[in-house]
């Protein structure tokens, strides 16, 4: 075990073991030499920055990829696996960042297709079994309900069973909560303990800190392909494993600028719409930024793209330096000094399949700069500008040529971040902005958007981490059902604001 | 990011420019392809009890083999590039447009009633005008189901299928009132057609300059073909239009976020299409014909969907698919001829080849993608974004039009 200091001394024989396991992708060294243990009922993570090679390891073991070198042994035994039907006959089973659910089936269609057992299709017993399997691990999920009806994280469960249904004993998650609010991260890590007692045994790839601390038993960090260090979590912290993961000590904490703070760029007033947002009130002024927390589904998604203009409010004002834009065209709007950031970046930001210049312009294409009066565009000068937001942000890609879905998560939000600042916008629609980034992604994030403040721009940060809205807010308001349920400072504790996110006013609390 | 991470890069210094890489890969995926179709058709051949070689032979000589072959082949690919790129045009913007065939009919009425009601201009001034003509009946035709899927949301296979229904009832009315002929001689026996157009008002015989059989009524607009493939080539890929439509196209949720008007752009596609479309029928009517006839060619719209398959929705590719449709298509009659192998033989090659040509480019494709994503070196990409592996489940509208080629392919006729 190559950096197996304090792996905690035991007796039993590991589970798992990939010996100098390494892969290599044309022109790049996703594995070398790695070599790791799993041990049977413990919750192992699996931690490094986006592309350290985490899930590409994962991948070999579930035989998704063929290993260019070294062996895996399960229960002492090397054995090969060339694909993922090998993988589940050895125990193995993985759940994807992306699900591969049938919409229309049910839970129980969903779990046992493939393993029907037998022509005759006894769907009663079949749920029956379902039902108990869910049981037995405190899964909450209905195994007649339909697939297309469900919660992310109740398709998240429907696929963690799929895989137990087929005895899978060794279950890696990949980023199972990149996609889970933060309650049904918690109902996820009660059903991981339980799993635990039961004997399964958990890789659990991520490269949020606090949950890994909460919920490891062991933890191993890759970086660049290899094993850097293998610790448990009582010997270890936070910024201790984030300086493993990038190589260099992290910020948690970034010093505020200090910044007057200057007349009213955003002024909302009783904003409401397809009744998800209830008449909310609130302001952003310059050199500010203005927290917005909450528990996902209270109306962020909806408070955000009806100030950009993607939706149309039904009641209310919204004004930009006190002009009027509610209901205006997108166009309009950014044209007017907003920036946006959305909280779906290949939803809302860029166009995966066009290369990079063309993301880098996307929403300027009208500019007189970049395209002329026939509507020609000015290649020349777009790839220019691409060229500069590439050096600015530190972009990592080979050339602006290459399409937006090659860039990793990290800089295809430096992309967006690049583009909507580029254009110095009055104000900053920041919506989940660190969504699924690494720590080091996240920290620049961060700087940029106290970058902002610092040059007397506003900021509308509306985010579910609420470490985030701590570490950059000047001002924090919760939103709770599509309404503003209080107002806090920065140094608030809290768990004041916790309250408020769960809708009472501040008053009622204290 | 790491600061200074990359996942043991090899930033090689012999690394190809992406471009060449993919033009490579594209064309060895295009050989390989012919190579598989060609195959497959040898066994039916055999299957047959015919020589497959000499049955290849004889669809070359027909097409390629002969100046009056190759004029053959071009005067049959001519419409299909309009028609083709009518297609194409709307698929960049993520949509259907099975409506060709119903644009092109209503075009070539528009055409004739300018070149009847004008034929005192002379040639230089009325052919251009009765073009504008049917491109503008094509718009016509076309705005239609733009317009309500814009403002509707009703979706353009739905509503351009039954527009190309009344089409064809509108030419069948047009023939029988308002264009109805009275040009025939006295007594004589006319198929039921339009009044002939003036001889200034034709496309011209192109074979005298090269040496072609007038048989084969090669026409100049051949040129007027390629310049329009040249001409969409340029929207596409350099104007603030196009750029817009592909990100229509691709992630309209992005485009959108971005400002750009979706039913905008579609719409503007969708006029854009429906002249192109109205290109398809000239040839019949100005080179062929000299008349609008009631026996027109039909299915051309939809030949135009598998030509744009075959040409990957690519203008100059969809030349050169237009021009190997062609070859087939000439290669039918000397089946015929020369062999035991029924013509229908002809249509499975054709089937053949856009299966394979799908095929093989989506597997290049991917292949380079995956290659340039593992190539782009940074950190990340293979973690972050989709495996290839997941990408490869049916979606994006190259696969879903797929599925669209078997019954356009049976209606070619």
């Amino acid at each position: 075990m190559t950096g197996g200091d304090g792996a905690g001394g035991s007796a039993t024989p590991p589970l798992v073991v990939l010996e100098g396991i390494t892969k290599r992708f044309p022109g790049v060294l996703a594995n070398d030499e790695v070599n790791l243990e799993l041990r049977a009922g413990e919750v192992h993570a699996l931690i490094g920055e986006n592309g350290a090679g985490k899930s590409t390891l994962m991948r070999v073991l579930y035989g998704m990829y063929p290993a260019d070198g070294g062996r895996i042994l399960v229960r002492g035994n090397e054995i090969k696996i060339s694909s993922p039907r090998d993988a589940i006959a050895n125990g193995i089973g993985m759940v994807h960042q992306h699900f591969v659910l049938v919409d229309p089936f049910t839970v129980t269609e969903n779990i046992i297709l493939g393993e029907e057992g037998g022509e005759r299709l006894d769907m009663d017993s079949a749920q029956q079994r379902v039902a108990e399997l869910a049981e037995s691990y405190a899964f909450r999920v209905d195994p007649g309900a339909v697939v297309e009806d469900l919660s992310v994280g109740e398709e998240q469960r429907v696929e963690i069973l799929k895989a137990l249904y087929r005895g899978v004993e060794i279950l890696i998650l990949d980023e199972p909560t990149a996609v889970l609010t933060p309650s049904e991260t918690k109902d996820l890590f009660g059903n991981l303990r339980k799993l635990r007692e039961a004997g399964r045994t958990i890789v659990f790839i991520s490269h949020k800190l606090d949950e890994v601390m909460e919920i490891a038993d062991r933890i191993t960090v890759l970086r660049r392909g290899r094993v850097v260090g293998e610790t448990v979590p009582s010997e270890t912290s936070k910024a201790k494993l984030a300086e493993m993961m990038v190589g260099r000590p992290v910020l948690f904490r970034l010093e505020k600028p200090k910044v007057q703070i200057g007349d009213p760029v955003l002024r909302v007033e009783d904003l409401t719409g397809e009744g998800k947002l209830n008449g909310i009130s609130l302001e952003v002024r310059a050199g500010e930024i203005l927290g917005v927390a909450g528990v996902e589904g209270n109306g962020q998604r909806e408070l955000a793209e009806s100030l950009i203009g993607l939706r149309t409010p039904e009641g209310g004002t919204i004004e930009l330096e006190g002009a009027a834009i509610a209901g205006r065209p997108v166009f309009d709007i950014r044209n007017a000094g907003v920036g946006y950031i959305p909280e779906d970046r290949h939803e809302q930001g860029l166009v995966l399949n066009m290369s990079l210049w063309e993301n880098a312009v996307l929403g300027r294409q009208d500019d007189a700069d970049f395209s002329g009066t026939l509507g020609v565009l000015f290649i020349r000068k777009i790839k220019d500008l691409a060229a500069r937001l590439v050096k600015l942000f530190d972009i990592r890609a080979r050339t602006v040529d290459v399409s937006a879905s090659t860039l990793s998560g990290g800089n295809q939000q430096k992309l967006i971040l690049a583009r909507e600042l580029e254009t110095d916008p009055k104000l900053l629609i920041a919506a989940q902005p660190t969504r699924g980034l690494d720590v080091g992604a996240i920290e620049f994030v961060w700087k940029e958007i106290l970058d902002q403040k610092a040059a007397g721009r506003g900021v509308l940060l509306i985010s579910a981490e609420l470490d985030e809205i701590y570490a950059l807010s000047d001002r924090i308001v919760t939103l709770y059902e599509g309404k503003i349920t209080g107002e806090f400072p920065p140094d608030a504790p809290p768990e004041q604001v916790g309250i408020g996110m769960l809708g009472r006013a501040p008053e009622e609390a204290a | 990011m790491a600061a200074e991470g990359t996942a043991g890069t090899i930033a090689g210094p012999r690394a190809r420019p992406a471009w060449l890489e993919t033009f490579v890969g594209q064309m060895l995926a295009l050989l390989a392809s012919f190579g598989i179709a060609l195959l497959i058709g040898a066994l039916l051949i055999v299957a047959y009890g015919e020589n497959p070689i000499e049955v290849y032979r004889s669809i070359f000589d027909a097409s390629l083999g002969s100046t009056d072959g190759i004029g053959y082949v071009f005067a049959i690919a001519t419409p299909l590039i309009f028609s083709a790129l009518a297609v194409s045009v709307c698929f960049k913007g993520g949509m259907f447009n099975i409506g060709v065939e119903g644009q092109y009919l209503v075009a070539m009425i528009t055409a004739a009633v300018v070149e009847l009601n004008f034929d005192f201009l002379p040639g230089p001034l009325l052919v251009p005008a009765v073009l504008i003509g049917g491109m503008v009946g094509g718009m016509i035709w076309a705005s239609v189901p733009g317009v309500l899927k814009v403002k509707t949301g009703a979706h353009e296979v739905v509503t351009t299928i039954m527009m190309n229904g009344i089409a064809v009832s509108l030419v069948g009315w047009a023939l029988n009132g308002p264009l109805h002929y009275n040009d025939a001689p006295e007594g004589a026996f006319v198929d039921l057609r339009s009044n002939v157009f003036p001889k200034a008002g034709l496309a011209g015989d192109l074979g005298a300059m090269f040496g072609v059989t007038p048989g084969a009524h090669l026409s100049w607009l051949i040129f007027l073909a390629v310049g329009a493939a040249i001409v969409v080539w340029f929207l596409i890929r350099r104007t603030r239009l196009g750029y817009e439509a592909r990100a229509v196209g691709s992630s309209p949720g992005s485009a959108k976020a971005g400002g750009v008007s979706i039913g905008a752009t579609q719409l503007r596609l969708f006029l854009i299409s429906g002249a192109l479309a109205g290109l398809v029928g000239m040839q019949l009517i100005l080179a062929d014909r000299g008349y609008l006839p009631l026996n027109y060619v039909v299915g051309l719209g939809f030949t135009g969907i598998a030509v744009a398959f075959l040409g990957q929705n690519n203008p100059i590719g969809i030349i050169f698919a237009a021009i190997l449709w062609g070859i087939l298509s000439r290669g039918e009659v000397a089946l015929q001829i020369s062999s035991q192998v029924p013509r229908e033989f002809i249509i499975i090659l054709q089937g053949l080849l856009i299966l394979t040509v799908v095929i093989t480019y989506q597997i290049a494709k991917r292949r380079l993608a995956a290659r340039q994503l593992q190539r782009a070196g940074m950190a990340g990409e293979l973690e972050d974004s989709a495996a290839p592996e997941e990408s490869a489940g049916p979606r994006g509208p190259e696969e879903t039009g797929a599925e669209a080629l078997e019954p356009a392919d049976e209606k070619r006729i």
